[in-house]
């Protein structure tokens, strides 16, 4: 037993010795980006598919937009609309014809010239594949309902009067077609590249931005090069952009102490406790507020839920209080689904507030004097669970009683979209595009109320969908902003979601890494980043 | 010896559980059981043994963990004890063809490694049964432990079934099941009970390991194999998080192998005398 307790000992004395833990390597001090090099970085999960008509998922979305160029793109570091592919744009001004003058020399990876037809191919196949997320984003351009009903093959309001020029025509106004027409999976695409690939097309992207894919060990990393067709060779530094897949966030960062990666984002409690207080590491750390929006989603067809008054006592027992605590304070509370600072969003409506009494009341009221048992679902992820454990200690308080049921990320996000599936779980957004619509109208829309749908409430309300398509094709500034407060005012009142929080991310990167800055869309995007590491090409130390 | 005293305390201490302790053990108190940072809070006072990444009471959690823990052992093991008994039994009493088959299955079962059956079962079971209980962990170890303890009986029994005790009882004309019962058993019982003890040692163990891969109880059951995995992250700043359930894994474990080592001997001075 003396010789067990000296061993224990020994163990904590060594797991208590200070080690330096400030970082291990610094700049050249070169002021112009150097070419060359591999920037590594991992997540979490893994990535579905590479199939830009259909990956919708936040990890693909790191390797979709290197992959991907779109007629138009973000600035860096801002949500200002630039020329991509499209070398320039106009729109007419009653609003409804978009006309996109093409970059000329552009080409897919394998050096084939990329024309009009292109563009219309992709997004028509957007509108013809059924398990596009991304087809009822194009709804309002003429002709697509055709499209997607399967009773035209291409779609009237798409046309190529030259081999260089796309029009885009719309049945009603829709401000935010530009930002839509950023996503990747409006990245030309081949009809027979597309055909040829068939089913492994979700393995073979058909590159059209400034890196292309190298490989891909599923499940382990995705390997992308630069692409030495891309028309802005100045736009890449990087030689290789590897992300590693299934890497546990406490993984990753002692990875990233060991400058194996060369980015941690995500980070454990202690973690960011660590980069947070420790002055070295200040310059290396960036906070952003991604355009997000966290919560629990309810099945409203489906008992309990299908009473609002229940849905709102959930609200009103929940404690914002206590995730803002738990995450170390680094949320928003929420009142609605739109994040702080997105146009629409009504900054005078207050979150429910933690109520006990009102919530029993309302509970009693529907039915429920006794509370009611109810089965949840959230994901293997340290943070979401710590979430619904508090809930669920949160709920306790007014007699509901959750049964927890924990679900890795793919299967939960299959799950939970279906009508059958689980009617109570963890839900989260982001935007697409910087648009109250990319929030409202794929989560509660009654269009978008389907089989694997993104309105994974089933919510369905006339007067709101009213207010979501009169907002859409509004084009009035003023106006558009007073339907969409209406239409948050109708979703906090009505509570499809228990709202919970918006998330502000941390991401420390190490400090020989260059141009680089979270975007407030494509989050993690390093396709400009650039390694400012010595001669040798290995980083300079300390 | 010390093993007995080991267990004996563990089974008090889960029986005793909210004698033991007064607070809840699923109880989240974000307001106090936490730093403003949002940090667990290390022993003091107030919590003996500290708070949780939740704010709960970590001795309140891991003296219910030790009931949550013994009980999925134990109906483990009694599942294990009655497949591997009945299997023993009948391949070592009956011989030939029927002991080929058997021992041939159970080779089937330990060619598999012992922790991807576990996670492969354990998963379906969940699957199966989506509402949460502690149903799919006991199952999955009983389903997955039983071979040593056939593999054992069976050689005993075999031993046992060619004796001259054994040929003198069918001689005066007793049943099969007669003899399996009223001669064989009372004789493999010595080593029943010790495959037993480190059966249950072994499922111990295991349910750690199925929890700390979130195929344990679903929260916010507190197991001490769950405990130890979400507290892994914080071992940094908040160590009670892992030392403590860690320390009454380790000391289960080998409380429940030093008593199974004990019977053993045990039963050995006496096969001796």
């Amino acid at each position: 037993m003396n010789q067990l307790g000296g061993v224990i000992a020994a163990l904590l004395v060594a797991g208590c010795a200070p080690a330096d833990r400030s970082p291990k390597f610094r700049t050249t001090g070169a002021t112009t980006p150097r070419d060359g090099g591999t920037l590594r970085f991992a997540v979490k999960d893994q990535v579905p598919t590479l199939d830009p008509t259909i990956a919708n998922d936040e990890n693909a979305l790191y390797v979709l937009h290197p992959l991907f160029d779109t007629l138009i793109d973000f600035a860096p570091n801002d949500l200002e609309i630039v020329p991509r592919l499209a070398e320039r744009w106009s729109v007419s001004p009653d609003g409804l014809l978009y006309t996109f003058e093409l970059r000329p020399g552009i080409t897919f990876s394998d050096g084939v010239p990329i024309t009009a037809a292109h563009f219309k191919y992709s997004l028509e196949r957007a509108l013809r594949t059924a398990d596009s997320p991304f087809n009822e984003y194009l709804r309002d351009i003429e002709g697509a309902h055709d499209v997607m009903a399967g009773s035209a093959a291409t779609c009237l309001g798409i046309t190529t009067p030259r081999e260089r020029e796309l029009k885009v025509k719309l049945a009603q106004v829709n401000p935010a077609l530009l930002g839509i027409l950023t996503m990747s999976f409006a990245t030309p695409q081949r009809a027979e590249y597309v055909r040829a690939a068939g089913d492994q097309l979700r393995r073979q992207p058909d590159a059209t931005g400034p890196f292309m894919l190298e490989r891909w060990d599923e499940g382990e990393r995705v390997v992308l090069k630069r692409n030495p067709h891309y028309f802005d060779p100045s736009r890449a530094h990087l030689d290789k952009i590897e992300m590693l897949e299934n890497v546990a966030s406490d993984a990753q960062f002692q990875m990233f102490e060991r400058a194996e990666l060369d980015a941690a984002e995500k980070l454990a409690v202690p973690d960011y406790l660590f980069v947070m207080t420790e002055p070295a590491w200040q310059p290396y750390v960036h906070r952003s507020t991604v355009m997000n929006s966290v919560g629990s989603r309810m099945n409203v067809r489906v008992k309990p839920f299908d009473d609002r008054r229940v849905r709102q006592a959930l609200n009103y027992a929940l404690d914002k209080r206590h995730t803002q605590r738990l995450l170390n304070g680094t949320t928003v509370p929420a009142h609605g689904i739109l994040p702080p600072g997105m146009f629409g969003r009504d900054p005078d409506l207050e979150p429910y507030p933690h109520d006990v009494v009102k919530a029993r009341a309302l509970l009693a009221e529907a039915g429920y004097p006794g509370g009611v048992d109810v089965d949840y679902v959230t994901t293997n992820d340290d943070e979401t669970q710590k979430v619904a454990e508090s809930l669920q200690s949160d709920l306790a308080e007014v007699g509901v009683r959750i049964h927890l049921t924990v679900m890795s990320y793919a299967t939960w996000i299959t799950a939970i979209g279906k009508p059958s599936g689980p009617p109570f779980s963890f839900m989260t957004w982001a935007a697409d595009f910087p648009d109250p619509s990319a929030f409202l109208d794929p989560l509660f829309h009654s269009q978008r109320d389907r089989d694997g749908s993104s309105n994974n409430s089933f919510y369905a309300n006339p007067a709101l969908d009213a207010l979501l398509d009169a907002a859409r094709q509004e084009p009035d500034r003023g106006r558009r902003e007073a339907l969409y407060r209406r239409a948050e005012q109708i979703l906090h009142d009505d509570a499809p979601w228990i709202w919970d929080y918006h998330r502000e991310t941390t991401e420390v990167i190490q400090p020989y890494v260059g141009g680089y800055k979270p975007h407030p869309i494509w989050e993690r995007d390093y396709t400009s980043a650039w390694l400012d590491v010595g001669a040798d090409g290995a980083p300079v130390a300390r | 010896m010390v093993g007995a005293v080991l267990v004996a305390a563990l089974v008090t201490v889960a029986v005793l559980a909210p004698v033991l302790s007064a607070k809840d053990p699923l109880a989240c108190d974000v307001e106090h059981g936490l730093s403003a940072l949002g940090v667990p809070l290390p022993p003091s006072g107030d919590a003996v043994l500290g708070t949780d990444q939740l704010g709960r009471d970590v001795w309140a959690r891991v003296v219910a963990g030790a009931g949550t823990s013994l009980s999925i052992a134990a109906l483990a093991t009694l599942i294990a004890l009655v497949i591997g008994l009945s299997i023993g039994l009948l391949a070592g009493y009956a011989g030939n063809a029927i002991d080929n088959a058997l021992m041939r299955l159970v080779d089937l079962f330990l060619a598999f490694p012992f922790l991807l059956l576990a996670i492969l079962l354990a998963a379906l079971f969940r699957q199966a049964d989506l509402a949460s209980s502690n149903a799919p962990v006991f199952l999955t170890l009983g389903a997955v432990g039983w071979m040593t303890m056939a593999r054992m009986i069976r050689g005993k029994t075999a031993v046992l079934a060619r004796s001259e005790m054994i040929m003198a009882a069918r001689a005066i004309g007793a049943s099969p099941g007669q003899i399996v019962v009223r001669h064989i058993l009372p004789n493999v019982a010595g080593t029943v009970i010790v495959v037993t003890a480190l059966g249950f040692a072994q499922n111990l163990l295991a349910e750690s390991v199925l929890s700390y891969l979130g195929l344990g109880p679903p929260p916010p059951a507190p197991t001490w194999g769950r405990m130890l995995y979400e507290g892994r992250t914080y071992f940094r700043i908040a160590p009670h998080l892992v030392l403590v359930p860690g320390a009454a894994i380790l000391l289960a474990v080998i409380g429940f192998n030093l008593l199974g080592e004990g019977l053993r001997d045990a039963a050995d001075a006496k096969v001796q005398r």
